[in-house]
């Protein structure tokens, strides 16, 4: 991943700081940097968002296509994730460089996104064995600067809000043959259920105490942190410690404490937000890449 | 401004796709009106000052159709009354996807200046474009698009136009599109309403289509076919198999009768009868049809009965049910049934403007008129029309609107007259129209691309080609003949042998590769020869002068020679483009005057003479080789130079000339087949003709066998050695029938791409490969291989369309499409022109022979006139006589006596014109005297026992 280099000096003027819960951008320990939200940015795609997180920018699309259910769940759609590091985003991703991050990223979404706890994906089945949706979700990293992971979870549960898939209904003849027919309706579409969709809040662990969205600094300064995938119930659907370092119980304990009660505060007004630009429809100005 | 438009697609794969395309919104778009202050535009379109007599609308206005009135009443539209139109952006496309052949004569009238119709691009307009509302149909939405338009426009004019108020009138024949216009404050009528109010113009009514609300009150309500299915439903069944697709042939013979082709994987088209008036199921001919095959059981054979739809009926199911019994009971054994089918439902109309005539309703002052289509195989077609008086007696031309399940007639309407009946103009248009002859002036396009008169060979010319100006080249062609398009010459050469040369006008120096006179010639194929009339491939100064080989004059030519010696083998070919000076274009009858005149021995007359002797050598070694020499009866016409009548009537003379001339054709397209084969085997435009399934010969079979003979037709050499052999004597026309039996055993000959093609041969003249090259002027598929032999030569570039087979193909498709309809054209006119002779002559009785037996009829063949006719023994006046019809031995006995095919009988001629919708020749029989059948031979004429000159 991006690293920056810091001086021992810098590292120390960090760890004073975060110990008495005030960070080098003025935050307290459980604060998000400001996040900027903004849907439906890519056309030719059935759902997109847009997320920056201080300078982190990620770009998530959602394209529903037609295809097979897996044989063990044959009633049930399945999405699909990848993720692409630009190398717009960092000069260490140029050539292959961002791949390993990448597979590493979409590994994570598998298990915190594709799974009916968080989707219904029952609705994304058309004809059970035959039909059903897949859902390409393709993330787009424009720009990192620390705590990818909050932000892409974010983006994609605004992608997978946003997700407009066209109404299809099977015809079946005499013969048993089916067909699967479009309406002819561009506005008659179905939307997805994303209340139980997750956010993942990742927590560092700086000195003694942990912090939410590290800068890249901070995250120089940690040896280990940890991913915590939650509802807006506050249910802790996945963990998982990332980073070289090692974590006593105790303090993965109050990680995910914290993480509980920060991501539970996420959700709300995330959601507050999706609506409100929903309901502005037609009318609402698009920001776009250069806003 | 940009916008995008968003819509999904299904995919050939079964996916959704979801397709985003931008949409630009403009500013710069006028109005087209003259005088407008507010537009800055160039040119306009819409007239200032706009008169047309309306009673609804007295005052000057604009027409703004939608859709569907395009759509049904695209013949009003095309009416020079109708001026000053604008069609908006949304209404041609929803055209261009709903109707091809409506789209293209809208074009058309859109690129006619004198039209003043304007095409409002309201989709690219800022103020006018409109998007999708959610739950609104895409329908709906075009439709609210055309009233935000007429809106906009109704707005715009009051504003731009300072001293004349012009106002838009929206015509719409949909009732909730008009409701809402209304209540949006614009002028909107109904089609109809609008037409009918147009003052002094009352024949325009007639042209309106016939729309859903007044098909009710046209016909009864008693159901008369079978519902046709949707198309989502046909296109599942054709998918699963239950339903196959084709395209519907009617039978010109047998209006209860049908056959539908299905196209199958390569070699597996089939043909399924249908049979009886409900499962025809309103399919018109040429329409592509899902058809269901029946059950075995109940499978049919084809009738060989021949029934014609006669007079009208107002939907009355009896009188069918009665015929199609007679359709049953006539129908054959166990063994001749056919696959039977129904038509469930129509996938693709194929109607255009049908020519013909209009059968008045028995009832005076009635509107609705049923008309008779000149072609047979289409069914009468019921207009309204106020103007049946005038139009009585004329030819008309009909475009069919619907045919619903309760009329037993399909519905149309009038689209224009073509002329009196029986005119000789008229009929001649008649006939090309209905065999789809492109006979319009060449336009003026086209004739840019002529070379500049006066015109010379120049210098680059002559640096090119070789100078061929000093040999002794020839002509030999029918008389009268003004396109000449090849020459020939020979001389001795020094070493004992002969060369001989083939001189082919040049068409492809004056045509170049795709400019619009390349594209119209190539439209149209081939040049047809009608009686009294030709109407050109390409424009006459090329086809009468520049490219015609005339005497004494340059002219480029293409020309193939030979090294030839005595035992007419080939010694050396060569190709080369070339300049010549013909020093004579003769006649065929000229021709074998000198060569027969033994005081003439001129250089000419030395040549010809070679070329003859040479000619007769080749002949023989062709037809040794099993080359057939078939025989149709063919005819000409003595013309009358002033009236343009037909005062005689001869059959075709072939002298030894006209058989020289053939033979080096064929020699020099052999030649020239190979080159260019060898050269570029995957482009090559060959011809081919293969050989007959054995099938096909089984009428020939019958025909022999009653004779006591046996006609081989394993081989072409067979058939023609046991043709030669089958001599019956005391009946020297016997030889003569048997080989116009055999030619109508053969397969239609046909252009193809050596690429797309493995089979090469032609079997009529038992040659290995064959192409067209020796008539260019005439014919489109020789102008191609000269190109090809061109380039093969270093002569000329090539381009990449001549490389292109698939290409290619399709021009050989067009090529043989137009080369079957030119020979249904000329035999048409020739019938005509037949007709117009006996017309002329009165009641004539002829000698005959019966050439096919039908169940209830026998084909007579009349080989003085080369004119086929049919006696019925069947008549709907009188009652029928005992008819007993073997299929084995295709005999007919009636009332005791036995025809059996090649009978001779005596029969009168006439012309048959009570029925003026149809005229034609009618026979009856003579002799032999069969009590109530035959007829007593007319009196008034001399009787005509020409019989020494038939069979010499």
């Amino acid at each position: 991943m991006a690293t920056v280099q810091i001086s021992e000096a810098e590292k120390v003027y960090i760890l004073h700081g975060v110990r008495d819960d005030l960070r080098v951008d003025g935050r307290g320990c459980e604060d998000y940097r400001h996040m900027e939200v903004e849907t439906d940015m890519v056309s030719n795609t059935d759902g997109s968002a847009k997320v920056s997180l201080g300078h982190t920018d990620v770009l998530v699309g959602v394209k529903a296509e037609i295809g097979k259910p897996r044989p063990v769940a044959r009633d049930e759609g399945y999405l699909e994730f990848f993720v692409d590091c630009s190398a717009n985003a960092t000069p260490e991703f140029e050539g292959r460089g961002g791949d390993e991050l990448g597979v590493e990223l979409s590994n994570t979404l598998y298990k915190v996104f594709g799974n009916r706890s968080s989707l219904d994906l029952k609705s994304l089945c058309i004809s059970p064995g035959e039909h059903c949706w897949v859902l390409y979700v393709d993330v787009l990293l424009l720009q990192c600067d620390g705590n990818l992971f909050d932000a892409i979870s974010v983006a994609i549960k605004a992608a997978l809000f946003n997700t407009k898939i066209p109404k299809v209904h099977l015809s079946e003849d005499e013969q048993g043959g089916k067909e699967i027919e479009l309406s002819d309706d561009p506005y008659d579409c179905m939307r997805l259920n994303v209340e139980n969709v997750p956010c993942v809040v990742t927590l560092c662990k700086v000195g003694h105490r942990h912090v939410v969205d590290a800068t890249m600094q901070e995250k120089a300064c940690s040896v280990a942190s940890l991913i915590i995938s939650v509802t807006h119930k506050g249910t802790i659907t996945c963990v998982r410690k990332v980073g070289g370092g090692s974590l006593d119980p105790e303090s993965i304990f109050e990680m995910t404490e914290t993480g509980k009660r920060v991501g539970k505060a996420l959700h709300a007004p995330l959601m507050e937000l999706l609506h409100k630009e929903e309901s502005l429809g037609k009318k609402r100005d698009k920001v776009g890449f250069l806003g | 401004m940009l916008k995008s438009k968003t819509f999904v697609k299904k995919t050939r794969s079964g996916g959704v796709m979801k397709i985003v395309r931008e949409h630009y919104l403009r500013d710069d778009i006028w109005c087209g009106t003259e005088g407008c202050v507010e537009c800055k535009q160039e040119e306009t379109v819409l007239q200032k000052d706009v008169h047309i007599e309306s009673n609804l609308c007295s005052f000057p206005h604009y027409l703004l159709p939608d859709t569907n009135v395009v759509l049904s009443q695209i013949d009003i539209l095309e009416d020079p009354l109708i001026k000053n139109v604008i069609i908006l952006q949304t209404v041609l496309q929803e055209v261009r996807h709903r109707s091809a052949p409506i789209y293209k004569r809208l074009k058309d009238i859109l690129h006619d200046k004198e039209k003043h119709f304007y095409t409002f691009t309201n989709e690219h307009h800022r103020d006018t474009f409109i998007e999708r509302e959610p739950g609104e149909s895409a329908n709906d939405r075009n439709d609210r698009a055309i009233r935000v338009s007429a809106k906009w426009y109704s707005d715009h004019l009051k504003k731009a136009l300072s001293e004349e108020e012009i106002q838009i009138v929206l015509l719409t024949n949909d009732r909730g599109n008009k409701e809402k216009a209304v209540e949006s404050g614009l002028l909107t009528y109904k089609c109809e309403e609008y037409v009918k109010s147009l003052i002094a113009n009352p024949e325009l009514v007639d042209r309106l289509a016939l729309t859903d609300d007044d098909k009710n009150e046209i016909t009864s309500s008693k159901v008369l076919f079978p519902e046709h299915l949707p198309l989502s439903r046909i296109q599942a069944g054709i998918k699963s198999g239950a339903f196959q697709q084709g395209t519907f042939r009617a039978s010109r013979d047998n209006y209860l009768e049908a056959t539908v082709f299905v196209h199958g994987e390569g070699d597996q088209s089939t043909e399924v009868l249908i049979q009886g008036l409900q499962n025809l199921n309103r399919s018109v001919h040429q329409d592509l049809v899902a058809v269901e095959i029946l059950p075995q059981n109940q499978w049919v054979a084809p009738s060989s009965v021949v029934l014609q739809d006669e007079g009208p009926k107002e939907d009355d199911a009896t009188e069918e049910v009665e015929a199609e019994k007679t359709l049953k009971s006539a129908a054959g054994g166990a063994e001749s049934r056919k696959p039977t089918g129904r038509v469930v439902g129509i996938i693709k109309r194929n109607w255009r403007p049908f020519c013909g005539m209009l059968f008045l309703s028995q009832i005076k002052e009635a509107t609705r008129h049923l008309f008779t289509p000149a072609d047979r195989r289409i069914p009468r077609i019921r207009v309204e029309t106020r103007q049946a008086a005038t139009l009585a007696g004329q030819r008309i031309m009909v475009a069919i609107d619907g045919w619903p399940k309760h009329s037993r007639y399909p519905n149309g309407h009038f689209v224009r007259s073509l002329g009196c009946a029986g005119d000789k103009d008229t009929e001649t248009e008649v006939l090309l129209l209905e065999h789809d002859v492109p006979h319009q002036d060449f336009s003026q396009t086209v004739l840019s691309f002529l070379p500049k008169m006066p015109w010379s060979i120049t210098e680059e010319d002559m640096a090119v080609r070789e100078d061929l100006r000093h040999l002794t080249v020839c002509s030999v062609d029918p008389p009268g003949c003004t396109d000449i398009d090849d020459a020939l010459h020979c001389r001795d050469l020094p070493n004992g042998n002969q060369e001989v040369g083939v001189h082919i006008a040049d068409v492809s120096h004056f045509i170049r590769p795709g400019n619009a006179l390349d594209q119209e010639a190539a439209n149209r194929g081939t040049t047809v020869y009608l009686t009294g009339k030709r109407i050109d491939m390409v424009p006459e100064l090329l086809s009468s002068n520049l490219c015609s080989l005339r005497c004494n004059v340059e002219r480029l030519a293409f020309s193939c020679i030979w090294e030839i010696n005595d035992k007419a083998e080939i010694v050396k070919t060569r190709f080369t483009k070339s300049v010549i000076n013909s020093k004579a274009s003769l006649t065929y009858a000229e021709a074998q005057m000198r060569i027969d005149d033994t005081n003439m021995n001129d250089e000419i007359t030395k040549s010809l003479r070679g070329l003859n002797s040479l000619a007769k050598i080749l002949k023989r070694q062709r037809i040794e080789k099993g080359a057939l020499t078939l025989s149709s009866p063919e005819v000409r016409f003595h013309i009358d130079s002033e009236t343009h009548d037909p005062i005689d009537l001869q059959t075709k003379e072939l002298k030894e000339t006209n058989s020289m001339v053939e033979e080096f054709m064929l020699l020099a397209n052999i030649s020239v087949a190979q080159k260019i084969y060898d050269e570029f085997s995957e482009c090559a435009l060959l011809r081919k003709h293969p050989a007959p399934p054995p099938s096909n010969y089984d009428i020939l079979n019958t025909a022999a066998k009653s004779k006591d003979l046996v006609i081989h037709t394993d081989t072409a050499k067979a058939l023609a050695d046991s043709l030669d052999a089958a001599q019956v004597d005391g009946f020297p026309y016997f030889n003569t029938l048997l080989r116009i039996l055999a030619t109508r055993c053969m397969m239609q000959a046909v252009y193809f791409c050596s690429g797309m093609d493995s089979d090469f041969h032609h079997y009529g003249l038992a040659s290995p490969i064959y192409t067209h090259f020796t008539s260019p002027i005439r014919r489109y598929s020789d102008i191609i291989v000269h190109r090809l032999l061109a380039v093969a030569i270093g002569a000329d570039s090539t381009y990449p369309d001549l490389m292109d087979k698939h290409k290619q193909s399709a021009l050989c498709n067009n090529l043989n499409y137009r080369h079957k309809m030119a020979q249904y054209a000329q035999r048409a006119s020739v019938a005509f022109h037949t007709q117009l002779f006996f017309k002329n002559r009165g009641i004539m009785n002829e000698e005959g022979f019966i050439l096919f037996v039908r169940k209830n009829a026998i084909i007579i063949l009349i080989p003085k006139f080369g004119m086929e006719g049919t006696v019925f023994f069947e008549n709907k006046n009188k009652p029928s006589p005992k008819l007993t019809f073997n299929q084995e031995a295709t005999t007919l006995t009636v009332e005791g006596h036995t025809f059996n095919m090649f009978d001779k009988v005596k029969v009168t001629i006439s012309l048959d014109a009570s029925n003026i919708q149809h005229q034609k020749i009618r026979m009856s029989l003579v002799e032999p005297v069969i009590l109530g059948v035959s007829v007593a031979p007319s009196e008034d004429n001399q009787p005509k026992a020409k019989k020494a000159k038939l069979d010499g």
